[in-house]
């Protein structure tokens, strides 16, 4: 009897994610046949006309390459010093604090974007606006940094001390042990939690939807990175509620959705393979 | 001696970037609380808390948005904690040795899920199939979902830190494995399954994508009497002034109703890492 009910909710849970993707799937095949390869390369978007993913999917990418370059200096740098460089006690109060910030919401982060980091961005930069690609990145860099450089932590701080004594013992100084001895063992684990944090980016909806811009266009030229561009969430968070489930306007969303799901999925299984440890509940 | 000082100063140059990468990260998280506080804090009386808002929030307080997002994550808190015990007991108690890191798998992938697709499934599956509509139970079912991978990874990791020899000590005395359950298994893991709780409702608190469209209007909702009409949550309500308050009282309102959000999801996960810490002392 217990078996049978503890067996349900383990299915239940299990097959969440599978039971999603498979409603992404069928939802989206309206406009796969409709539209056919032009959904993916497609680069207008008007509603009732013709729907192209492709200034969404740019803009996903770009906003999430943004994060990455700040937060994989800041992050792993911080957790090098952390693990390495300070005392226990130190270390504690650093981790802890990453944890907790860890949890601000990314509508606080979109609230402090609008009102600083556009202005900021737009007159450091000298544009007429700053709600822009760039903009959203900085952004989320910061978002995740918290996640990036605790889940870094971990990694270094579980390289077995003997590595760091034998390096030692053989005249390397501090330094050295940290790049030849520290590093390589951990890698995996800070590659694991660069990607984690990475996925989350990717995933933000509120946060990007309030400086990027909204502009469903490809930037010109396409390293343009000041330009007002759209990601598929802040997409999806714009317009979901106007789609009200019906019609090709509501499936080419679920395919945008799709798109945005594999690319997430596909980081978050590397990043697991690569061997990040699984700790969800400091992600 | 060349080579001894370059070794020196690449000793020097890596203690440099590290120093100023964590002060830079420290720096940029600490100076974005500081700046809620020194924001919000104003605005934040006890007026403002305790009284329901008045034109669209220009003027009134927070009463309704507070108990709304408490409403939303505690409903979701009830609804996925037996879920995430069944499926975390099913995994460590009855699941075979290889299939526990495929279905770990599954719960991964969950996690990693972009929120705004738990939006837009959630719209369709339970507020169009199941006829939920815009409402308080559509965003119970949403959040439950989201936060369900969360739970399970912090149960799990309770349940697997449980010493070999009280599980024996139960099968010795002659105990079926329901009771074995029962009586050992879920009260020696009870600090964790709180703290997977606790760290679940810290997740859903600070969630706005996957609500803003299925669970909440922007405005003339107080409370609902129902489950199936809509709430109205501080996340977004501070979309809705960010997005569209000019008058300055209005501007008060939304940096007051961030703190609190804040300090709501903050009061979550504290008392997580309160409850955590018990149990490591108490094992």
């Amino acid at each position: 009897m217990t078996r049978w009910i503890l067996g349900t909710a383990f299915l239940v849970s299990s097959s969440l994610a599978a039971i999603i993707l498979l409603f992404l799937i069928s939802g989206s095949f309206p406009i796969v046949i409709q539209h056919g390869w032009t959904f993916l390369t497609g680069v207008e978007w008007s509603v009732g006309e013709t729907y192209g993913a492709l200034p969404m999917i740019y803009g996903t990418v770009m906003v999430t390459l943004i994060a990455l370059a700040v937060a994989l200096p800041l992050g792993v740098g911080t957790a090098v010093m952390t693990s390495e460089l300070v005392g226990p006690r130190m270390r504690r109060t650093l981790k802890s604090l990453m944890e907790v910030l860890a949890g601000v919401p990314g509508i606080v982060y979109g609230l402090l974007g609008m009102v600083f980091v556009t202005t900021w961005v737009r007159d450091s930069f000298r544009l007429i606006d700053g709600n822009c690609i760039f903009t959203a990145g900085l952004l989320l860099g910061v978002m995740i940094l918290p996640t990036v450089m605790t889940l870094s932590e971990d990694a270094i701080h579980a390289v077995p001390d003997w590595y760091r004594e034998q390096a030692r013992a053989l005249g390397l100084q501090r330094h050295e042990v940290i790049i030849h001895a520290v590093f390589p063992h951990a890698l995996p684990g800070i590659f694991g939690a660069l990607l984690l944090g990475v996925s989350r980016a990717m995933g933000e909806t509120v946060a990007v939807m309030l400086v990027i811009g909204s502009l469903d266009r490809l930037p010109a030229p396409l390293y343009n990175v000041f330009a007002p561009a759209q990601s598929i969430a802040s997409k999806l968070g714009r317009e979901a509620a106007e789609a009200i489930g019906v019609g090709l306007h509501w499936n080419a969303l679920l395919g945008l959705g799709l798109i945005l799901f594999l690319m997430v999925i596909t980081l978050t299984w590397s990043a697991e393979k690569i061997g990040w440890q699984g700790r969800l509940h400091r992600a | 001696m060349i080579a001894a000082r370059r070794r020196t100063v690449m000793g020097t140059l890596l203690h440099i970037f590290v120093g100023v990468m964590t002060i830079v990260s420290v720096t940029l998280l600490v100076s974005i609380v500081a700046m809620m506080v020194a924001k919000g804090a104003t605005a934040l009386t006890w007026e403002f808390v305790s009284q329901p808002s008045k034109s669209f929030g220009a003027e009134g307080g927070i009463r309704s948005q507070i108990l709304g997002t408490l409403l939303l994550t505690l409903g979701a808190g009830f609804v996925s904690l037996p879920l995430a015990l069944g499926t975390a007991l099913y995994q460590t108690e009855y699941l075979a040795q290889r299939l526990k890191a495929v279905s770990m798998r599954f719960i991964y992938a969950l996690n990693g899920v972009p929120t705004i697709l738990f939006g837009l499934f959630g719209y369709m599956v339970f507020g169009i199939y199941l006829g939920l509509g815009v409402s308080w139970l559509s965003g119970v079912l949403i959040l439950a979902m989201m936060i369900l991978p969360t739970m399970i990874v912090s149960i799990r990791e309770a349940i697997e830190a449980i010493p070999a020899r009280y599980r024996e000590a139960g099968l010795a005395l002659g105990m079926t494995q329901a009771q074995l359950i029962r009586a050992v298994i879920v009260p020696q893991s009870l600090a964790g399954i709180i703290t997977g709780m606790l760290l679940g409702l810290a997740r859903a608190t600070g969630e706005t994508a996957a609500i803003m469209f299925t669970a909440t209007t922007f405005s003339g909702v107080d409370l609902p009497q129902a489950i199936n009409e809509p709430v109205t949550t501080l996340q977004t309500h501070i979309l809705l002034l960010s997005q569209e308050a000019i008058h300055s009282s209005a501007t008060d309102a939304v940096w007051g109703a961030a703190l609190m959000l804040m300090v709501l999801v903050f009061c979550f996960s504290l008392g997580a890492f309160v409850v955590r810490s018990r149990l490591r002392f108490a094992a």
